[in-house]
Parts: C-alpha cells; sequence; structure tokens
C-alpha cells in the first residue's frame, strides 16, 4: 500500500476565526474554530474558558459515538488550551467529516454505536491546526496517531495507519497522540494485547508522532522499517510554515 | 439552655470547608502528615469493595447489582427472539453446528451488523444532584452506553452461537416403494434433506440503572454487565413450522445458561493534581508538581481530577490480557506510570472475581 502524505489547508473557510482541512489515509476534516467568544449561563467556568467540540459525521446526525469522540476531543484539547487565560468564555470547534476511507470487504452500516478509534488521529490533527490557524493561546501542540497489531501467521506485525482491511483484521487498535514536550496526551485501545505489545506499540507512535525531536542529531533515521510513515510534527510545522511564508509574502 | 450557644468560631467544619473549597480540602487530607489519606479516608490505591447480587430481578432473563460505596447500579439482561426475515441485509449463515466454525471475525460481524447486543444506560433522576429530571440522556450517559457496547464487542464475551436458534426439516415420509431405493443414496438425500437453517436469534437488551452515583460509573456498569450476563439463562427455543414462529419451553430445566467467554474487569483511577490554578505559566520542569493517582474515585474526587485512566484486564488465563486502554486529559501518566496501574488493575480483577462468586 503506497502511504499517501497527509494534506492540510488552513484558513479554507472565510468567517470564522481560523479553520483548517485535513485529510489523510482516507478520512478529510475540515474544522472550524471560533473563540475566545461569550459563554453561556450554563458553559460559565469562572476560572477557565470552556472548549465544546462539535462533531458532525459525513452521514446522518450524531450520535452516542460521536458524543464520546467529542468527550475524548474536549479532555484533550482543554489540556493544551491555556484555558485559565480566557475565564468565563467559551473556545468552540467544529469538526465536519467529509469522508472516510471505504473499503468493499467490510460492511458498513450508517449508524453505528461502537467506537471509532481511527476518526481519532484525523479529527484531532484537524482541531490543533484549526486551533493554530485562529490563534489561540496553547501551551504546547500535539500529534496523533492510530496503530494497529496484526497477527500475521503466528508473529505480531505492528501498522501504523491501518487500512479498513488491516483493522478488521487486527488484534488491538491504538490511537495515542503526544504533545510536543513529549508527553503522552491521549491512549485510547482495544482489543486484546498484552503489556509488552502496548509497549511496542507506545514506541512506535512515539516515533511517528516526535520524530522531529530526535531527528535533530542530523542522523536520517532510514534504516527504520516504518520510514514510510510520515512525521506528524514535522508535518505541523512545515504546514504552518507554509502558511505563514504566504501571508508574509506581500512585505 | 439558649444561653449556652457557643460563640460562633473562625474555622469551618469539615463538610463546610469541602463544600467552600474541595481542591485545598483534599489536598490538605492527602499531606496530612500523620496519616494522609483521602477525604473518604481511603489510601490513594484502595477501591471500595465490590457486593454482586445476582437473580434479582424476576422477569429479566439475567440481573445483577453491584454496589461499590455508594454507587450502586442494576443491571438487567431481557432475550428476545429476532426472526431472520426481519433482518434488513440478512445473508444467510453456512450451517455448522458450532463445534467447527472457529471463524472468530465472521462471529463478530454476526454480533454487530444485526445489532444481537443491545446496552442502554439510564442515570436515574436523584441518585446524584447533577442529574436534572426531564432532561434528555446526558453526555455521560451516551459516553458510556458507547463505551460498554464497545467493551461487548471487542471483548467478545458473549459467542454468537449461543443466540442462534436452528431448525432442521424433518425427512419426509416416503411411500413404500422409497424403501428400495439403494442404501447410500438414502444416506446421501437424508444429508441434503436435513440441513439445519438458521430461523431467529436472541436478542441481548442489556439495561443498567444508576440507582445511586458516587463516582467511577463505568467500572461498577462494566461488572453489573458482566455479573447479568453469567446470570443470564436462556429458554429452550425452537422453531414451529406450522406457525413458522419460534417457540419457547416453559420448563426452567430446560434453561440454558449462556456462554460467556473471559472476565474483563475495569479499573478506573484520576489523577490529582497538586496545583489547582496557574500551571499553565510555567516551564515544563516546573510545571512537574506533586500528584497522587486516586483508585475508583467518588464523585467529589471526579470532579476535581481531569485526567483519568480506565484500563480493562483480564487475567483468567496465565498471562494478562489487556482488553482496552483508555487515557485522557492530562499528561501525567506516561509509559512507566501505565505499566505500574496495569499491575493495579490485575489487583482489581481478583478483588472482583472473588466478589463474582
Amino acid at each position: 500500500m503506497a502511504t499517501v502524505t497527509p494534506e492540510a489547508s488552513l484558513n479554507a473557510l472565510p468567517r470564522a476565526d481560523g479553520s483548517a482541512r485535513y485529510s489523510y489515509a482516507g478520512y478529510t476534516v475540515t474544522a472550524s474554530v471560533n473563540g475566545p467568544i461569550e459563554a453561556q449561563r450554563r458553559d460559565e467556568h469562572a476560572y477557565e474558558a470552556h472548549v465544546d467540540v462539535i462533531v458532525r459525521p459525513s452521514a446522518g446526525v450524531g450520535g452516542t459515538r460521536e458524543r464520546h469522540l467529542e468527550f475524548i476531543l474536549q479532555s484533550s484539547l482543554s489540556q493544551i488550551i491555556l484555558v485559565k487565560n480566557f475565564p468565563r468564555s467559551v473556545i468552540q470547534i467544529v469538526l465536519q467529516v467529509e469522508s472516510t476511507p471505504e473499503n468493499a470487504y467490510v460492511n458498513t452500516k450508517l449508524v453505528q454505536a461502537s467506537l471509532n478509534l481511527p476518526i481519532i488521529p484525523a479529527l484531532f490533527q484537524t482541531a490543533v491546526l484549526a486551533l493554530l490557524s485562529a490563534a489561540v493561546p496553547m501551551k504546547a501542540t500535539a500529534t496523533s496517531t492510530v496503530v494497529a497489531v496484526v497477527s500475521d501467521d503466528g508473529s505480531k506485525k505492528i501498522v501504523a495507519d491501518p487500512s479498513p482491511q488491516d483493522i478488521r483484521e487486527a488484534t488491538s487498535l491504538h490511537v495515542l497522540a503526544f504533545t510536543s514536550h513529549d508527553e503522552l496526551l491521549l491512549s485510547e485501545s482495544e482489543g486484546d494485547f498484552t503489556v509488552k505489545e502496548w509497549d511496542g506499540v507506545y514506541e512506535n507512535a512515539q516515533k511517528i508522532c516526535c520524530q522531529t525531536a530526535s531527528k535533530q542529531d542530523g542522523i536520517d533515521m532510514v534504516l527504520d522499517d516504518d520510514a514510510s510513515s510520515p512525521d506528524m510534527r514535522h508535518f505541523l510545522r512545515s504546514t504552518l510554515e507554509t502558511k505563514v511564508a504566504s501571508d508574509l509574502h506581500w512585505k | 439552655m439558649a444561653a449556652t450557644v457557643p460563640a460562633p468560631s473562625l474555622s469551618f467544619s469539615r463538610p463546610t470547608f469541602a463544600k467552600l473549597s474541595p481542591h485545598p480540602y483534599l489536598l490538605t487530607n492527602l499531606t496530612d502528615p500523620e496519616n494522609p489519606c483521602r477525604t473518604n479516608g481511603r489510601a490513594p490505591h484502595e477501591a471500595r469493595p465490590v457486593h454482586i447480587h445476582t437473580s434479582s430481578l424476576a422477569h429479566a432473563n439475567g440481573s445483577a447489582l453491584v454496589r461499590t460505596g455508594d454507587t450502586t447500579v442494576v443491571c438487567g439482561v431481557r432475550a428476545e427472539i429476532l426472526p431472520v426475515t426481519n433482518i434488513p441485509q440478512y445473508r444467510p449463515r453456512e450451517p455448522s453446528y458450532g463445534e467447527e466454525d472457529n471463524d472468530d471475525s465472521a462471529d463478530v460481524d454476526e454480533l454487530k451488523d444485526y445489532d444481537l447486543l443491545v446496552p442502554n444506560i439510564e442515570l436515574a433522576t436523584g441518585c446524584a444532584p447533577q442529574f436534572l429530571p426531564g432532561v434528555p440522556p446526558t453526555t455521560l450517559a451516551q459516553t458510556l452506553s458507547t463505551r460498554i457496547y464497545s467493551l461487548l464487542h471487542s471483548c467478545k464475551v458473549v459467542d454468537p452461537k449461543g443466540l442462534r436458534v436452528w431448525y432442521t426439516p424433518p425427512k419426509e415420509t416416503r411411500e413404500e416403494g422409497a424403501m428400495e431405493v439403494d442404501e447410500a443414496q438414502e444416506e446421501e438425500e437424508e444429508e441434503e434433506e436435513r440441513k439445519p437453517e438458521l430461523k431467529a436469534y436472541w436478542v441481548l437488551y442489556i439495561d443498567l440503572l444508576f440507582v445511586s452515583f458516587d463516582g467511577n460509573p463505568f467500572d461498577a456498569a462494566w461488572t453489573a454487565v458482566m455479573a447479568a450476563l453469567r446470570d443470564t439463562k436462556l429458554p429452550q427455543a425452537r422453531w414451529d413450522p406450522d406457525r413458522e414462529a419460534v417457540v419457547c419451553s416453559r420448563s426452567e430445566e430446560a434453561k440454558m445458561a449462556l456462554d460467556v467467554r473471559g472476565l474483563p474487569v475495569a479499573c478506573t483511577a484520576t489523577v490529582f493534581l497538586e496545583k489547582e490554578h496557574g500551571e499553565d505559566s510555567g516551564s515544563s520542569a516546573e510545571r512537574k508538581s506533586r500528584h497522587w493517582i486516586l483508585l475508583d474515585p467518588d464523585r467529589l474526587e471526579e470532579s476535581l481530577c481531569k485526567e483519568t485512566v480506565t484500563v480493562v484486564v483480564d487475567c483468567s488465563g496465565e498471562e494478562t490480557k489487556v482488553k482496552s486502554i483508555e487515557k485522557h486529559g492530562g499528561t501525567v501518566i506516561g509509559r512507566e506510570l501505565m505499566r505500574g496501574f496495569i499491575g493495579v488493575a490485575e489487583g482489581r480483577w481478583q478483588e472482583v472475581k472473588e466478589a463474582s462468586k
């Protein structure tokens, strides 16, 4: 499978404070960020800003699954946003899923109640990009990835950014997010795995999410077996650099 | 007697202090030099004991009442017949009477595609002050039901074989002349005719009701689901070709216990940080203030902590199997702490196993 590189465009929506469109591994998500704006009475918090995350699925209306995704994203994003700087206000993040990977082999149902782990990195990445585009003060950026453990003739193989077919065959599926301080921000796993396997997954995911830091020594990690998987932190940086360069072009 | 009213003191009583400034209250308790413990008197790594009572609901096929401290949850499993003719997009199965059927991935699809497990969670009005009457299901209730649903499927606790209702068409009555047919041919024909057909499925409606809510809803709910499923007995069901319907037998002895695989146990903890406010402005080193990992948090602790970790483990086999890890809302728990916490979850598994006997 040819790994396509992630693509993103910033400020795609003219009326929002910030917005981003991100597509990778079959997922396309558009996010808009408005904030800090005045909070309604019920959302108002005396000491910090309320982070409001809304996830809209590509088809149909959001159900319990979307509520759960919103809850996961909200608790992670409010950790990296400087919420204490904006008491009594709201930072609203709306995430619209535009497309999800299609697979002829996997039966797709419109309404599914089960947890949708592989979509979390796409949503998370888009939200971070949109927050950066809206210039919301943050204490760190974060990167996220999904990793599957696939049983391959008795031996376990770790696959980064698995396809729907891989996910179907996987014994376990893991989503991890790291902040730019290399701290584990989010970890969601399901399936059947051992502590040892989780360690392997952790190392793999850390490599994908935090690679730029280790590349600073000037050593290019060519020997990596998953060298094809993208370097998320570098991607985040280069996207913003391109944006800043084009914005300041008139100077 | 009115004269003996003491002069109003300037210090607050414990409950007042807890209500006015909960964070310093819990912090003071945890940093008490003589007896550091949580406000509920437990040590940080001490969970509340679990009490499980099964078969308390008469009209459910299986039920359980689980109590951990002041969190009480009732779970009832109700089985209903779903004829395959009522399933849209039904794909007929190859008849394989179970034994040689080892295709696990196909089984999972069956449960998921036809929605044979339907969990629902209700947080009753009045179980805790934050649940108001007449409002739509809260985010907490929706999140919990998604988590229970996912875990039921990802752990493969219910064996779909036990939910199928098969029907084998009887041998056709033959005329006298047919008896003369060659033995081998007859055998072959018999095989052909007696091919079992799948006529219906059992659907399990798993309903959870929180009677009282004092933190850590997921662990209690999951323990209740597991206990209720292990308690579930399905009546003997057969397809009646004349009525074109599934008929269940009334006899108690003919009831079959549901096949439940393994005993996954959920274990939740929250991370309590020393600093309540102002942790944002500080360098990376400074932000590493003290923290406590509070196992099985109560409502007060949950309201003060942002980072939550839930690990589901199953130690039934020789090696501990982790079924799920959910961690969000903070950056304290890294790799080492997570490894340690899986060890703590193993301890919790033993406790719950003892309680479910």
